[in-house]
């Protein structure tokens, strides 16, 4: 998992249909595949082909597209697999393929979503959908330490690695790894109260406002 | 942990979705009355922590594959429950809606499982078992140690139950279900209650301070924090009594009858609409259709009335102001 | 020194105890006017940033006094928890780590984020947000994510988002940490355009000699010197006895020489 925003080109057809419409647009697809009977797994299929010029519309390489689905699909054929293995009958084949796609649709329709929806403007829309504000300015804190504690996380494990030199038993590196994360909670922390005081300089009262739109 | 879309069914998917949303709108409102002006950017940075926390890999004994901090019980016991429900969240959504880590229709089923629960029920349990143990350092870290375990348990036992309500899985055997998944979280929760624990010793060797002390007459006497109560050591009684399933067969079938499986159970939507299907013409993939309308039916019902607490939260809560064209300030 | 009455800034024995028991200030009396731009220098724990949250009252709640009894005025009017949104106001703080104070996913949002708290109207903040990023040479990275920012950048998007809410008062705590020579340039170029008061805690006394009018020399929460930039920065024996050194500017060449 990296943490950054998503590589597809930005402009493309996809970009253009509003924010609003391409969630609802996904959550609709997501929905739609999971309310198809088992047995109308050729229906799946169908939606599945959507979903796929979807993703090349938004102009999704295909090399990312399989590198994602090899992490994803494993755990998944396993899990469908389980099924026929436990119940030999046809109806099972059925449910395991059904499951197959419809895992695999859903997954493919969230890709393309954040394809083509960049952070800020999931936080745009979830701000016209009427979500919290609060909740919305939260997101958007987390969304920008985020990248502040990766940053911290990544010099800490170039200082470990540094000292490091490897071997010992696996609870030696369980330890290390959770003193890892004590010290990023720490400066977590810490830098929360300072953010805090910052905020205040500049007349926080602790209501969120926003300035709308994009100019 | 994460469920990804397509595993439950839809229904179920909005019903959890349902009381997550009820559920983020009660924190929101009980986080602004506890931390005041400081909400947004501790909860904001707690969330930020846990999800870069569980970029850390933990490796597993040998095996290829590595567990990672789930962190609903780390975040309550430095928050709050109210704050670590909402951070759990908060990490939930962004992982959904910007890795596709988890699905999108099922973000409702992981925020309840992992976040309500975790955090919530984990929270009870802690402050519960503090209570018990005192003040110390040992204590806080035995307390947050064993509602870790707990937590993980339950989110298990949750999804069991979530995915055997999905009409999908009509013929899956139910106690194998339960079972395999309470087994295999058994070990896992041994991971996330061990990182906890690690952690927060760490973090009391250092900032005693920062680590509050549960209030005694906290989140325990709110409704949400007994239920979580009693469902979290339901559901670890389920857990000490699966492994030994097969010496009494029906020892688990009891234990969720006693403890009130069954009425969750009885009590999902597709099971209360069921008997009032829709009379179909008979085509073959109608019936499987017309259970699913069903239960989206019945969760309309529950979706409504979690629009409406969120309504009057949103009352309660402090003023929020938009800028924009149309109103001024 | 200024007076009273102009003062932008008065300190009236101003002592502070952190929870701890340490003594952070210990009676500090001083007068800043309203045009003056003041360097605060002194060694690591002398007090300097603490001195600097007074001005703003950043300090925890109970440090702040709630009635007459105020060390700290600010245009005149005592620092009290009913007045800190209106000193708020007249004070803009630069905190050293720009992390800190850029909290927001765009910079055009963490620009805005005081004028909103202002209670402007949207035209109104939309105009500052263009005219701080502009008075910081940043009006064409509005869009971007401050993580994509180097530090330098960081920096002065926060001082743009100082600037925004129009303080008559600017207190920067170490401006200068972490920056490259030019992006310290480019900070002190927009700061000798800032027409109120200055009022700087730093250990880079060349950018003190280039900024700053007076300095004050903070120890143990004491003031130890206070007056004319390069009177003080040039006296060895202050300078050495307050662990700083006399800037390579204004080194005599005879001492030059010695050590160089």
């Amino acid at each position: 998992m990296v943490v950054s925003d998503s590589g597809a080109s930005p402009q493309s057809i996809c970009h253009a249909l509003p924010a609003g419409i391409r969630l609802s647009l996904t959550i609709i697809t997501i929905l739609i595949a999971g309310l198809i009977p088992l047995e109308h797994w050729p229906a799946q299929g169908l939606l599945l082909a959507l979903v796929f010029v979807g993703l090349s519309l938004a102009g999704v390489t295909m090399r990312y597209l399989f590198r994602r689905l090899g992490l994803f699909l494993p755990l998944l054929l396993v899990f469908g697999l389980s099924v026929p293995v436990t119940h030999s009958d046809h109806a099972a084949w059925n449910w395991m393929i059904s499951l197959w796609l419809r895992c695999t649709v859903s997954f493919m329709a969230g890709l393309w979503l954040i394809h083509v929806l960049p952070f800020r403007e999931l936080l745009t829309t979830l701000r016209r959908w009427r979500c919290p504000l609060v909740l919305v300015a939260m997101l958007g804190f987390m969304y920008r330490y985020t990248f502040i504690l990766w940053d911290e996380l990544r010099r800490l494990r170039n200082a470990r690695a540094a000292r490091d030199f490897g071997g010992g038993p696996w609870w030696r590196s369980w330890s290390i790894n959770s003193q890892m994360i004590g010290l990023l909670l720490l400066r977590a922390m810490e830098r929360a109260e300072r953010t805090h005081r910052a905020m205040l300089a500049r007349g926080w009262d602790g209501s969120v406002r926003f300035l709308d739109g994009d100019g | 942990m994460h469920i990804r879309d397509g595993i439950l069914g839809p229904e179920v998917c909005l019903v959890a979705g349902a009381i997550s949303l009820g559920a983020i709108g009660y924190s929101l409102r009980r986080l602004r009355l506890d931390l005041e002006d400081r909400a947004v950017p501790l909860t904001g940075m707690l969330a930020a922590l846990v999800f870069a926390g569980q970029m850390v890999n933990f490796p597993l004994l040998g095996l290829p594959v590595s567990g990672h901090l789930l962190g609903g019980v780390l975040a309550a016991v430095m928050l709050g429950p109210w704050a670590g429900c909402l951070a759990i969240a908060m990490v939930l959504i962004v992982q959904a809606l910007l890795f596709s880590d988890g699905g999108l229709l099922s973000l409702g089923a992981n925020i309840l499982n992992m976040g309500v629960v975790g955090a919530w029920g984990g929270y009870a349990v802690y402050a519960t078992v503090r209570r018990l143990l005192g003040n110390g350092a040992a204590a806080t870290v035995s307390a947050a140690v064993i509602s870790a375990w707990l937590s993980v348990l339950a989110a298990a036992t949750l999804f069991c139950i979530e995915f055997l309500c999905s009409s999908h899985s009509a013929g899956f055997d139910s106690r194998g279900v339960l079972s395999l998944m309470v087994l295999y979280h058994a070990f896992i929760g041994v991971g996330e209650a061990l990182i906890t624990g690690a952690v927060l010793a760490f973090v009391l060797a250092r900032r005693p301070d920062l680590i509050p002390t549960p209030q005694p007459a906290g989140p325990i006497r709110t409704v949400g924090g007994f239920a979580a109560t009693g469902l979290v050591a339901a559901l670890a009684i389920a857990a000490i009594l699966s492994p030994f399933k097969s010496e009494f067969p029906d020892g688990l079938d009891a234990v969720s009858e006693q403890l009130g499986f069954a009425t969750l159970e009885t009590e999902r939507p597709p099971l209360v609409l069921e008997d009032y299907a829709v009379p179909a013409p008979e085509v073959a993939w109608w019936p499987g259709l017309s259970v699913s309308v069903a239960g989206i039916l019945g969760t309309l019902v529950v979706f409504a009335g979690a629009i409406g607490l969120a309504g009057v939260t949103r009352r309660h809560a402090a003023p929020v102001v938009v800028v924009d064209g149309g109103h001024g300030r | 020194m200024a007076t009273p009455e102009q003062a932008a800034i008065e300190l009236r024995q101003l002592s502070f105890r952190y929870p701890n028991g340490r003594l952070a200030l210990d009676s500090i009396q001083c007068a800043i006017a309203g045009s003056e731009r003041l360097a605060i220098v002194g060694p690591s724990g002398a007090g300097k940033s603490t001195l600097l949250m007074h001005l703003n009252g950043l300090l925890p709640a109970p440090s702040i006094s709630a009635d007459d009894d105020a060390q700290v005025f600010v245009q005149g009017q005592a620092v009290t928890r009913k007045r800190l949104h209106e000193v708020r106001r007249q004070v803009g703080f630069l905190f050293q780590d720009p992390d800190d104070q850029l909290f927001c996913p765009t910079v055009r949002d963490d620009v805005a984020f005081g004028p909103l708290n202002l209670g402007l109207d949207r035209a109104e903040v939309i105009a500052r947000v263009e005219s701080g990023l502009a008075a910081v040479g940043m009006a064409d990275c509005s869009a971007r994510n401050p993580s994509e920012l180097s530090t330098g950048e960081r920096k002065r998007v926060c001082l743009a988002g100082i600037l925004a809410c129009q303080p008559s008062i600017l207190v920067l705590d170490e401006p200068t940490s972490n920056l490259d020579p030019r992006a310290r340039r480019q900070l002190l170029q927009i700061l000798k355009a800032f027409s109120g008061t200055l009022i700087v805690a730093t250990h880079d006394l060349d950018f003190v000699l280039d900024l700053c009018s007076r300095v004050l020399v903070l120890e143990s929460g004491k003031v130890q010197a206070d007056g004319n930039t390069e009177r003080i920065l040039s006296d060895p024996l202050i300078m050495d006895r307050h662990g700083l050194e006399v800037p390579w500017r204004l080194r005599s060449p005879a001492r030059r020489a010695s050590e160089g």
